[in-house]
């Protein structure tokens, strides 16, 4: 009975304790939000804004561009093994279809193994 | 009351334009909320000039995702959680690069400002510096803007239940801190009593 009260003003004082300590944490940053911010005029936000869209433009443009290139290179690969090495191109079909089932039923089992 | 809906309705209103491409409502969004954005990288970070740094890499990143806010939580709430993960992120990249400071360092600007303006320095916040960020931006969240666990939890990307436990060990590591003179003083007495 006694542990337990002891236990009991443990925790209410701990919780003052904590209370005081997040009032002064309140109190710090508080000051914080008191310091004046500099705020830059509208034309440096709008450029900002106008800065990230070309950047974000000419990602996607680069971006595109490589997938175009890569898929040409295969495409090109493949047609080219079609009608110059019609065997090469069956086994490089065969292997990819056999890679991809394997590759997808492991990640399947891993999967169900994790659940 | 009347003044605020109609705040509501503008913000919303340069929302809408913002997401059809109108730069000048994204300026006119960004010039509005940039205090506020700032004074809170200024809180996580406690780096004035990071904060400036990291607030216009939040806006920035505000223009590639702004298709993806919903309008179901506030324009600075959102600011807040995309700013959030852009000093995550910094964070991780400075200790992949080795280029990591330690916690001793980063107050040490923010100090000299208050000193500058005559303000006097809360030892809170000192203790607040010396904990580590995944620990001092849940406090921050919590108790200072009043953010619920599952909220900060979502931002941050862990669960609601370690950022309640972040928090407590957070905050019970920056009384120590303070009242670590007192407690020793004091340990003895309070051994006396329970006796």
């Amino acid at each position: 009975m006694k542990k337990q009260k002891v236990i009991i003003l443990n925790s209410r004082q701990q919780n003052k304790q904590d209370f005081e300590t997040i009032h002064e944490l309140q109190e710090g940053l508080e000051k914080i939000d008191q310091f004046p911010v500099y705020t830059p005029n509208l034309q440096w936000f709008e450029q900002i804004v106008i800065q990230e869209k070309q950047n974000t433009r000419k990602k996607l443009i680069k971006d595109l561009s490589v997938f175009f290139i890569v898929a040409l290179i295969i495409l090109s690969g493949m047609i080219i093994s079609l009608y110059q090495m019609p065997a090469i191109f069956i086994l490089v079909q065969i292997i990819t279809s056999i890679f991809i089932v394997v590759y997808t039923s492991i990640r399947i089992m891993k999967r169900a193994n994790h659940i | 009351m009347m003044g605020e809906r109609e705040g509501y309705c503008r913000m919303d209103a340069l929302i809408k334009n913002a997401k059809k491409g109108d730069h000048l409502a994204f300026a006119m969004l960004f010039k509005e909320n940039y205090p506020f954005l700032v004074k809170y990288l200024m809180k996580i970070t406690m780096n004035p000039d990071t904060a400036e740094e990291l607030a216009q890499e939040t806006m920035a990143k505000c223009v590639q995702k702004i298709h993806l806010y919903n309008g179901q939580s506030k324009f600075s709430t959102w600011l807040v959680s995309i700013a959030t993960n852009t000093y995550i992120d910094q964070c991780r990249k400075m200790k992949r690069e080795k280029n990591w400071q330690g916690q001793e360092e980063i107050f040490r600007k923010l100090k000299w400002h208050f000193e500058s303006r005559n303000e006097e320095w809360n030892d809170c916040l000192e203790a607040l510096g010396r904990l580590p960020e995944d620990v001092r931006i849940p406090i921050i969240l919590k108790h200072y803007y009043g953010y619920s666990y599952e909220e900060i939890g979502e931002w941050m990307k862990i669960s609601p239940g370690t950022v309640k436990s972040r928090v407590h060990n957070g905050i019970k590591s920056v009384r120590r801190e303070l009242k670590l003179g007192e407690e020793t003083k004091s340990h003895y007495p309070e051994q006396q009593t329970t006796k």
